[in-house]
């Protein structure tokens, strides 16, 4: 076990309202790796920031390398050695991957700026850690896994001795992960103390060392990774004990009626001759890489984006879909991955977002009924169990399972009979996950149809009843839940042409 | 935002602290009345009444006429109709998160191609009345299909249609001014839309007029759909087109309110001063917004108050009168006016970052 790098004590922060520190205790060791885990809002995130100087802790004490620091903002945190991968990459497209990891501190030449040196200095960091990028190619261009290498490159060039990875692996394929989990290896053989924050199980298991746990803003405790089991992490995090048991058999009878059926779907490159069929109370899961185009499809399906040609289906009958109000008049919802943007308006009220979809029931007149709407959305808030103190309340304020449940109540206040859940999950606690679960099983319960775009293996193989494969915009496989594997799967999912 | 919040559950009172998705959430206290008419409007309030006695007090040191003279307060109200209409439009606009740099002009153009109509054509007055509200409309629908339909940006879009109003007023009037009738005259009677300081009745029918659109204007803005849309647009466009709104629609419609209700201004400006230069209006335009930013309406979009606007609206018209009764140059209003805007507008990217 490496020695002691940095250790926090007792860091307290409050914003206003907000106790979002109490007394966190945190130690990183050289060549070691540290889970950070938590559900959301557990705090994970506020302590990496007052690590990195982002925000002033209240009290407590931060050592690194045997003296007492604060670090007044992430550059000063940078030249000490302690660095920030973010979840959010902080690339800028349009710029070269060397000038983008070498910004703010340009290798200059005179008056000018050296972009030959620059490239140079970065292949030896990609040397470094043995990967290939051309260091002139636009960032742009680069699919997010290499990007992130990029930004790791970015960090070890500053000379880390402490790297911390928020959420490294959430937009990465697996491939990429093993790539990522490859270098993080590597650094720390060569002595760096990693954090390393992240939400996937099984990743914890493979790459840790020490896992510390945080539950609200508290310090709960750590534990030796390889001594502990995945259920006594989750039990630290939530207090409850979840097991992920995948589905064994499709729950849909054989002659249930086919309510969406997509042929020839066409839309750009990440859409490439997309057919599937979906019955009613079915759960279609969507599984494959990143970039596979199944978010595409969605879009497309939904009108979101346009498309060149395929046609579309509903109850039997075929529908013109141009624009999301098509999709939604012929009872379409889509639950976007990226709920902030795409998913609800996170200014606006629980109730005016939970009526977005369906404003004209709720009209008396020409005016709002807000009696009725509130109610409404009172009663969705009950039904859904979502966490929140009032329907006046504005979405922001709630954590991502909640704003996810919002989101659902708005599709059903419109009584939709199809509903796409792109990543239903995704940024949302292990607590909150398994609710969301629950709720998209009633709904087929009801008669309702849900395809469910995931790229989580066990959240497929839990959920779906049949499973479509696709790769690099194309559909590559259709399996049963009962004839699924990760392993068959995995096998469509990198079934290039 | 508006009026207090709706609290189902009961039990759970101000002061407390309530879980909210795993966080400790303390309720700020607050006095229900104040929390009803909002904080920001009573600040607002308390400006518009210092401003007025600062300015008696300007004018009782410099020993010039006493400032609280009813003619002050006529004029100040003559400036509040026109800049009220105009206000009160783009606060529409603003809340989607666009701007319309054009209203002044537009308005503007209405009142001299009405006018010249009204003057040189021998066009009935009420035709001409009509035919200046049309004309703002107009311009509001032009905005409105180039920045909803086309995507094209609401701040170069408006300056070109700026262009646009001063140029075509310009033209058609073939650069004279155009002097209204007086009211004594034949076709005066639209100056009793204001009929303050005429003498005749005490009705300020202006003012009566002024509250009643800013109520109508605060119903749709709060209460009805076109306003729910307007607002949740400016928030985020992209996921209420992606719950099957026809964003489009709404945001034009924003367009169109603003640019029918700086027609309408254009109404009130001739019944207040009876004349109309080509080529100007800019001034108005930054008058209007400042009136808006200060009430509280956000410029990043989905935050709007007409009440806000309307007491916004008040403070420029008694700046406007104050200054030059109190003997300053009225160039000491564009400073003043300036600073405001810029407290105003750091307060909402401060109260903005609060939030998140």
């Amino acid at each position: 076990m490496g020695e002691i790098i940095l250790t926090m004590k007792g860091i307290d922060k409050s914003f206003p309202g907000v106790h979002a520190l109490d007394h966190v205790n945190l130690e990183i060791r050289k060549g070691e790796v540290l889970a950070l885990m938590g559900e959301n809002g557990a705090g994970k995130s506020t302590l990496m920031k007052v690590l990195t100087g982002i925000y002033k802790k209240d009290s407590g004490t931060i050592t690194y390398e045997g003296k007492e620091v604060e670090f007044e903002n992430p550059r000063a945190a940078q030249d000490a050695g302690v660095v920030i991968v973010h979840q959010e990459l902080n690339m800028l497209s349009h710029l070269t991957v060397a000038q983008n990891i070498f910004i703010g501190r340009e290798i200059m030449n005179g008056k000018m700026i050296d972009d030959a040196k620059m490239n140079e200095e970065s292949i030896k960091l990609f040397q470094k850690l043995n990967i290939e990028i051309d260091p002139t190619e636009m960032m742009g261009n680069l699919t997010v896994g290499k990007q992130q290498m990029c930004e790791i490159a970015k960090a070890i060039s500053h000379d880390a001795k402490v790297i911390v990875f928020d959420e490294p692996s959430a937009a990465l394929t697996e491939a990429e992960i093993e790539e990522l989990f490859k270098i993080i290896r590597d650094l720390k053989k060569k002595g760096l103390g990693i954090v390393y924050i992240s939400h996937r199980m099984d990743e914890i298991k493979v790459i840790t060392d020490r896992v510390t746990v945080m539950r609200d803003g508290t310090y709960v405790g750590t534990l030796i990774t390889k001594d502990c089991t995945k259920d006594d992490i989750i039990n630290m995090m939530v207090g409850r004990v979840i097991y992920e048991d995948p589905k064994a058999a499709s729950t849909v009878p054989k002659d249930a009626p086919i309510v969406l059926k997509v042929e020839h779907l066409n839309a750009g490159k990440m859409v490439r001759d997309v057919s599937f069929e979906l019955r009613k109370g079915e759960i279609l899961g969507f599984s494959g890489l990143m970039g596979a185009g199944r978010t595409e499809t969605a879009r497309a399906l939904f009108g979101a984006d346009p498309k060149e040609s395929g046609d579309i289906y509903i109850n039997g009958k075929k529908v013109e879909i141009k624009d999301p109000m098509d999709a939604v008049k012929n009872g379409i919802g889509y639950l976007s991955e990226d709920r902030k943007r795409f998913g609800i308006v996170v200014g606006k009220s629980v109730a005016e977002n939970t009526t977005m979809a369906a404003l004209q029931n709720f009209m008396k007149g020409l005016f709002i009924n807000k009696k009725k709407e509130d109610q409404v959305s009172w009663d969705y808030v009950k039904s859904l169990k979502t966490k929140t103190p009032t329907v006046e309340t504005e979405v922001v304020n709630l954590s991502g399972g909640n704003q996810q449940k919002v989101v659902i109540a708005k599709w059903l206040t419109r009584d939709c009979d199809i509903l796409i859940f792109d990543e239903p999950t995704r940024g949302i606690d292990v607590g909150a996950k398994s609710e969301i679960y629950t709720l998209m099983n009633e709904l087929v319960a009801q008669g309702k149809s849900i395809i469910m775009i995931s790229s989580e293996m066990t959240e497929i193989l839990r959920m779906s009843d049949r499973i479509v494969v696709m790769c690099e915009g194309r559909k590559t496989g259709e399996l049963d839940i009962s004839e699924a594997t990760q392993e068959n799967i995995m096998h469509m999912a990198t079934q290039r042409k | 935002m508006q009026g207090a919040a709706i609290r189902l559950d009961g039990a759970k009172a101000g002061g407390k602290d309530i879980k909210l998705g795993g966080r400790k959430v303390e309720k700020i206290k607050q006095n229900p009345i104040v929390k009803k008419i909002g904080f920001n409007r009573i600040v607002l309030v308390g400006v518009l009444i210092l401003m007025y006695l600062l300015f008696g007090a300007l004018c009782a040191i410099k020993g010039r006429a006493s400032f609280f003279n009813i003619s002050h307060i006529y004029s100040a109200l003559n400036y509040a109709y026109f800049l009220g209409f105009l206000a009160l439009g783009v606060t529409f606009v603003i809340a989607t998160g666009g701007i319309d740099f054009s209203i002044g002009p537009v308005m503007f153009c209405s009142a001299l191609v009405s006018g010249y109509m009204l003057m040189q054509m021998d066009v009935p007055l009420i035709v001409c009345l009509l035919v200046s509200i049309l004309v703002g409309t107009l311009f509001g629908v032009l905005n409105g299909y180039l920045v909803a339909y086309l995507d094209m940006p609401s701040f170069i879009t408006s300056m070109a249609s700026m262009m646009l109003a001063k140029g075509i007023g310009s033209v058609f009037t073939k650069t004279q001014s155009v002097i209204w009738p007086q009211a004594s005259q034949e076709n005066g009677w639209y100056r009793s839309l204001v009929k303050i300081g005429s003498g005749t009745s005490i009705i300020p029918t202006g003012l009566v007029i002024f509250i009643i659109a800013s109520i109508i204007c605060a119903i749709v803005l709060n209460k009805t759909k076109a306003g729910r849309y307007i607002l949740c647009l400016g928030s985020n466009k992209e996921a209420v087109r992606l719950s099957g709104v026809d964003v489009k629609k709404w945001e034009a419609l924003a367009y169109i309110l603003c640019g029918m209700l700086a027609g309408i201004a254009a109404i009130f400006y001739v019944g207040a001063y009876t004349t109309v230069q080509p080529g100007l209006g800019d001034t108005f335009n930054n008058e209007a917004i400042a009136s808006c930013v200060m009430g509280g309406t956000s410029m990043a979009g989905g935050i709007a108050s007409i009440g806000g606007t309307f007491i916004g609206v008040l403070i420029i018209s008694i700046l406007q009168v104050g200054i030059l009764a109190a003997g300053f140059q009225i160039d000491l209003q564009y400073v003043i006016t300036g600073i405001i805007v810029l407290v105003a507008v750091y307060a909402d990217i401060r109260s903005r970052k609060r939030r998140n």
